[in-house]
């Protein structure tokens, strides 16, 4: 599937994310990560995670500061095969 | 050199600094030198809520049953927050105001301090509910050993700040005697001072808050005290906006995106501003300490709220470029904040708080035709 990406967080298997279902927080909670958040909704930034690798796009303009390497994942999606740590 | 509250010069607010260029003259924002300020201050104002709004009235029956410890846990950190709002509902103003060069970023630290006076006005509406007379509570706030300690580390930066402005604007640079004591005043020294105030600010937002708030959700976990946490999740809700605002004006320092003396500051006293993080992490573990030196209670205690800062301060000292102090502390040791620090979760609505006002005058809107059938012309 075309929205579908390989999804890997701190050096562990690749899990398969998809795009069009939610934030890429609620897809690796899905996974059963245990995942660092506070607002869910970008302003926080208690989601902030290392983008080792990949692009991703944000559904909601996120208001906290992303620092360069950094993304939120609360509010944004895959756009490629992500590599991250979080 | 003076502060004018209406600055003649025409100057351009796009090349200004964010703090200590020229002082800000219209209050425009069509055009934004750093524009999430402004998204910030819409943030924030969607966010209203008045603490009138929020039923606390059960509480004080939750609160009789207490035990005697857990009573000192919820009174102390009442008393703690009441202290950190009493300070940042001022301080920003006071000590930001005079110095400021962006009108979005004055404009924001006017809208963060309003807010923070929004919580100031709730401390007193809990406690009213709970005392027929509140006033040992909040002058114990004076008093309290373990407060004032807290208090001294938090204003001293601001006040440090404040002072050396009046001699700026009063004096203009140079060495200025005050009652005997020479000052060095330079516009440098005075960067710095601001640099290490908005350290300890962006500390205090990010942490200083948060042994309380476990408390009160710990509380609310065993469905007590509920009216407080309701209001505690509100509050905790606009900290984080606050600490986003401290975070953005660290960063772009940092990253040289506004004042580069200020980017040079951020380097030399990088191990300042460590240092501030990490004493108010080991105030908040000495925090949590007194608050359980009678006792736990169910579901919290001690060592469980000092993994809970160590876990907290990771995640913030990294939002400003550290990396995380505590390795051992990654996972979160109480998972059951978050559903409290979801903005999502929060309801503000006032049909949802139950209170009868909200009713009152509430008036039928809609008209079919037949409301009408009796006209005749």
């Amino acid at each position: 599937m075309a929205n579908t990406f390989k999804v890997k967080v701190n050096g562990g298997p690749e899990l398969a994310v998809d795009a069009t279902e939610g934030t890429l927080l609620e897809a690796l909670e899905k996974h059963q990560l245990e995942m660092h958040y506070h607002c869910r909704s970008g302003f926080c930034g208690a989601c902030r995670s290392t983008l080792k690798s990949g692009t991703v796009r944000y559904t909601t303009e996120p208001l906290a500061y992303v620092r360069k390497g950094d993304i939120l994942p609360c509010c944004c999606v895959p756009e490629s095969d992500l590599d991250i740590e979080h | 050199m003076s502060y004018s509250t209406f600055n003649q010069e025409q100057n351009n607010p796009l090349t200004e600094p964010m703090f200590l260029g020229n002082s800000v003259n219209v209050a425009r924002y069509d055009q934004q030198k750093h524009s999430i300020f402004e998204k910030l201050i819409e943030k924030q104002i969607s966010f209203f809520w008045r603490p009138e709004e929020i039923d606390v009235s059960r509480d004080r029956i939750d609160f009789n049953k207490l035990t005697a410890s857990e009573k000192h846990v919820f009174i102390s950190n009442l008393k703690y927050q009441t202290l950190l709002d009493s300070i940042q509902g001022r301080s920003p103003n006071i000590a930001l105001l005079p110095i400021v060069s962006l009108p979005e970023l004055e404009t924001w630290i006017e809208t963060w301090s309003f807010f923070e006076t929004i919580h100031s006005r709730s401390y007193t509406h809990i406690l009213r509910n709970l005392f027929s007379d509140p006033s040992e509570v909040f002058e114990d706030i004076v008093i309290n050993e373990q407060i004032k300690i807290r208090a001294n580390d938090i204003s001293k930066y601001y006040d440090d700040l404040i002072f050396y402005t009046q001699l700026l604007q009063t004096h203009g640079e140079g060495d200025i005697v005050v009652d005997g004591k020479t000052y060095t005043v330079t516009q440098r020294e005075i960067k710095k001072k601001l640099f290490l105030c908005i350290n300890s600010v962006n500390a205090l937002e990010a942490i200083r808050f948060y042994v309380s708030f476990a408390c009160t959700f710990a509380f609310a976990e065993r469905e007590l005290m509920e009216g407080n946490a309701k209001i505690i999740k509100l509050i905790a809700r606009d900290e984080n906006v606050h600490l986003t605002s401290t975070q953005h004006i660290l960063n772009l320092w940092q990253y040289g995106e506004d004042d580069p003396e200020m980017k040079e500051i951020a380097e030399e006293l990088r191990g300042d501003a460590y240092e501030i993080f990490m004493t108010a992490v080991k105030q908040e573990k000495q925090w949590a300490h007194y608050l359980f030196k009678d006792g736990s209670m169910i579901g919290l205690n001690e060592s469980m709220l000092c993994q809970y800062v160590e876990y907290i301060a990771n995640l913030r000292m990294q939002a400003i470029g550290f990396d995380a102090p505590f390795e051992n502390q990654r996972s979160n040791p109480l998972p059951w904040m978050n559903k409290y620090l979801v903005s999502d979760n929060v309801q503000v609505a006032p049909q949802e708080s139950e209170i009868t006002s909200y009713l009152v005058g509430q008036i039928d809107s809609e008209v079919n035709a037949s409301d009408l059938g009796d006209f005749d012309l």
